[in-house]
């Protein structure tokens, strides 16, 4: 595949002179750590994101096609989640002697099947369960640990940006309070237990502001185009809709899953006039529109965000007829990445039917995702407040530095 | 109370009918009015501070709603607001450290349910402290649903210590007045003072023989290229005049009077002129969270004009400007419309403004906007008595000045 970015010859290269990527894992850790499973989605020049494949599961309109092609890659690869709780059992037998059946993979593939719930509460659902099931003794025996199955998970599916958000939160968190606050271990031990379970609810209440500071900025008779089915911007719309405000929606069709037919039906249900465009039609419709609503898979260090495919040119439309662009995007999805381009971010393959065989010696570009900068967005709706792009960038410095 | 409630009522018949000009004095005057608020407001022994804010949330509730243009006054009740809650803070997290510290010396057979208290103690200034600061990445994870209620059993928190402490506490209830109306004090004070603040950093932007542009009167920008030329700086003011109120000309006087070169030109002429001008000053109505400016109307124009030039777009204006608010359609929200006998003498134009000619509507309208909305992209640095800061860095101010619970004044109110 081609590159531009140095980084990635750099990555290339290593990519190169390592072993594959599970074999270095096992050369890693002791035989003791249970959670250091083969990775199933091995590597990500073949393999498909899972990330984007639970999405599908959740959000679109499956058709047998897709169905069909996607089993088709899972047999190819042979990196199926369902085999996983099978390499989950052996793993626990394995470790059976030392009397630690659980799997930081398989927790976090339980949670991650609920629709309703983001990755990143996922992620952070699993490290809970990780502590609950612990053994350690010494706070820092457990944040050891933790950082094993945290990387563990990180690498399981190095295509979420949310998963590793969510875990590099977490890690932040239990490093920062350990031992300062709580003299007790056990005490120390609870307290992160209960605080990771309800981070859940934290979401919902996210979602919930994020929703309330949204809705101020759709006035009435305004036209917004929305790509990608997002949870947040779905309850942004929302929220403004029971508020009575009169406005009127353009969503993309969102190829290859269709993710705009199924967030037209949850608009349209609400009683919003919904209008649908085929993705190559935002140019002509973007005279008519008045702001541009998008979610986020990922927020970066530089203000800008990783999403579905396509936000990319959307963004910069907009921006060309001077649109305003708003995300809507939990603070947890901030993750400590800075992409230079396009190509800077590892691809996260899908599999995307065209209705007609392709001829063979064609290559489909099947990345899910792309970057927008931050110069293309005009505001960023999170549960901290209304952002500018630039305060992204500190929040990340202040947690992390 | 009552003498309060008429000068309340006075200012808000004030703020109605725009008899206060200008966004300092606005302010200043908001300032004092809260101060008396403050000062002759009784005050029970528990929830002095929920009480204080409720006091001025009601007060700056007319205040705002008398003249939402005005955004100094909203910003100087949140500031007033905000000052409350910081001086509870500090005088409850003083007074707990006092309780734990006499607890521990008291007697030693129940040390470990001092212990819990202190520990209680330290974890309640941490979540108040927490609500104090805008949510943030780093408290994420922490316990934020309870931390809302946690000032209020802080302040009650006394009572179950006994009679001894009633004394200290009526103390306390005093003290927590006397450095409200200390901080406020220190408010207006610098309010007063902004200007000076901001011309300091006067010489260190405009430099020998510069072309400055500006357009209309605002004082700020007068200190500033004033105070430029009392440190022998050498430099040429153009001035736009201002229509429909020709301020341009009052300033052009008062900077002549001074000893500066100057040069008056149309509004029109802006474009004409950007290409030999080195930097562009003007003052602001009020600055919005998001960098975005509003100002006397003609000002989007000469930043259209310096960004084609790629000249410089200073703005100055003192923090009472800062605004938390986010421009949700300023054009229209976020403006007032002036009588059209500033642009047409009535009496040549009667004929065609006359109501009686086609289905009762005039043929002729008159639009007479007072503010434009720059956004912040125009922008390239603004002046406050703080420093300078780049538009993307407002955010930072708004978050030292304000408490996000205070954003919305009416909320709580309603609901």
């Amino acid at each position: 595949m081609w590159r531009r970015s140095a980084s990635f010859v750099l990555d290339k290269r290593q990519l190169a002179q390592a072993s594959p990527p599970h074999q270095q894992i096992l050369l890693s850790s002791d035989d003791m750590e249970p959670n250091n499973l083969p990775n199933p989605n091995p590597s990500t020049d073949h393999g498909i994101s899972a990330y984007y494949q639970t999405r599908a599961e959740h959000h679109a309109v499956v058709t047998s096609d897709w169905l069909a092609q996607a089993q088709a890659a899972v047999t190819r690869n042979a990196a199926v989640p369902e085999v996983l709780p099978k390499i989950a059992a052996t793993g626990g037998s394995r470790a059976a002697g030392s009397g630690k059946a659980f799997s930081v993979i398989d927790e976090f593939n339980y949670w991650r099947k609920k629709p309703d719930l983001a990755e990143a509460v996922a992620a952070i659902m699993a490290l809970a369960a990780f502590i609950r099931s612990s053994e350690a003794t010494t706070m820092m025996e457990l944040e050891i640990e933790l950082k094993k199955a945290s990387d563990t998970l990180k690498s399981w599916d190095t295509t979420s940006i949310s998963l590793s958000a969510g875990c590099d939160l977490f890690m932040r968190y239990v490093t920062r309070t350990s031992a300062l606050e709580y003299e007790d271990f056990n005490a120390a031990k609870l307290r992160l237990i209960e605080r990771g379970e309800k981070f859940g609810e934290i979401s919902l209440k996210a979602r919930r502001t994020i929703a309330m500071l949204g809705q101020d900025f759709v006035f009435d008779g305004s036209t917004i185009l929305v790509h990608g089915y997002s949870r947040v911007v779905l309850e942004v719309l929302k929220l403004a809709a029971s508020n009575r405000k009169m406005f009127r929606v353009l969503c993309t069709e969102g190829r290859p899953d269709r993710t705009g037919l199924r967030f037209s039906n949850e608009l349209a249900q609400v009683g919003v006039p919904v209008k649908l465009l085929i993705d190559s039609a935002v140019a002509y419709t973007m005279d008519e529109v008045d702001m541009v609503f998008v979610g986020a898979d990922g927020v970066v260090e530089s203000g800008g965000i990783i999403n579905m495919m396509g936000t990319y040119q959307i963004a910069l439309v907009a921006h060309c007829m001077n649109k305003p662009v708003y995300v809507a995007a939990e603070s947890y999805k901030f993750a400590r990445l800075y992409p230079l381009d396009q190509k800077d971010l590892a691809p996260a393959i899908r599999p995307i039917e065209f209705g007609v065989p392709i001829p063979s010696g064609v290559e489909v570009e099947r990345n899910a995702r792309d970057y927008t900068p931050p110069q293309y967005l005009t505001l960023l709706f999170t549960d901290l407040g209304v952002l500018t792009p630039s305060v992204v960038s500190d929040e990340l410095i202040q947690l992390y530095l | 109370m009552p003498d309060v409630q008429t000068l309340v009522n006075d200012f808000v018949l004030k703020l109605k009918r725009r008899k206060i000009e200008g966004s300092q004095a606005s302010a200043k005057q908001t300032a004092e009015l809260l101060r008396s608020v403050v000062s002759q407001q009784r005050l029970p022994y528990i929830n002095q501070a929920t009480v204080l804010l409720d006091a001025v949330r009601a007060v700056g509730e007319q205040l705002i709603a008398a003249n939402p243009v005005e955004l100094a006054v909203g910003n100087i009740v949140r500031r007033i607001l905000h000052i409350i809650r910081e001086e509870d803070l500090t005088s409850t997290a003083s007074a707990m450290e006092g309780l734990s510290l006499s607890a521990n010396s008291d007697d030693d057979d129940n040390y470990e349910r001092e212990d819990h208290q202190a520990l209680s103690a330290a974890a309640v200034a941490a979540a108040a402290r927490s609500t104090l600061r805008a949510p943030s990445l780093q408290t994420l994870l922490e316990g934020i649903p309870e931390s809302a209620s946690a000032p209020h059993p802080s302040s009650s928190g006394g009572d179950s210590e006994g009679k001894s402490k009633s004394a200290e506490r009526s103390s306390r209830s005093k003290k927590l007045k006397h450095d409200v109306i200390e901080a406020i004090n220190e408010l207006i004070q610098d309010i007063e003072t902004c200007h000076e603040q901001i011309s300091e950093q006067a010489v260190g932007l405009i430099h020998q023989n510069e072309v400055i542009l500006t357009l209309g009167r605002s004082r700020t920008v007068k200190e500033f290229l004033c105070a430029a030329n009392e440190k022998k700086r050498s430099f040429r003011v153009f001035i736009a005049e201002g229509a429909p109120r020709y301020l341009g000309h009052v300033l052009a006087k008062e900077l002549v009077a001074k000893g500066l070169q100057t040069t008056v030109i149309t509004d029109s002429a802006v474009f004409a002129m950007i290409s030999r001008v080195n930097m562009v000053i003007v003052g602001a109505h009020a600055i919005m969270a998001n960098g975005g400016v509003i100002a006397p109307v003609g000002i989007n124009m000469v930043a259209l004009a310096a960004q084609r030039h790629a000249v410089p777009f200073v703005v100055v204006a003192g923090s009472h400007k800062l605004c938390p608010l986010y421009p949700h359609n300023p054009e229209v929200l976020l403006n007032d419309f002036k009588s059209p006998s500033d642009l047409l003498d009535f009496g040549e134009f009667s004929d065609c403004m006359d109501f009686s000619t086609s289905g009762g509507s005039p043929r002729l309208h008159v639009v007479n906007p007072a503010f434009d909305f720059i956004p912040s992209k125009l922008v390239s640095l603004f002046i406050t008595d703080t420093g300078g800061h780049s538009p993307s860095y407002i955010y930072r101010l708004i978050a030292d000045y304000y408490s996000a619970d205070d954003f919305v004044v009416r909320r709580r109110s309603t609901s």
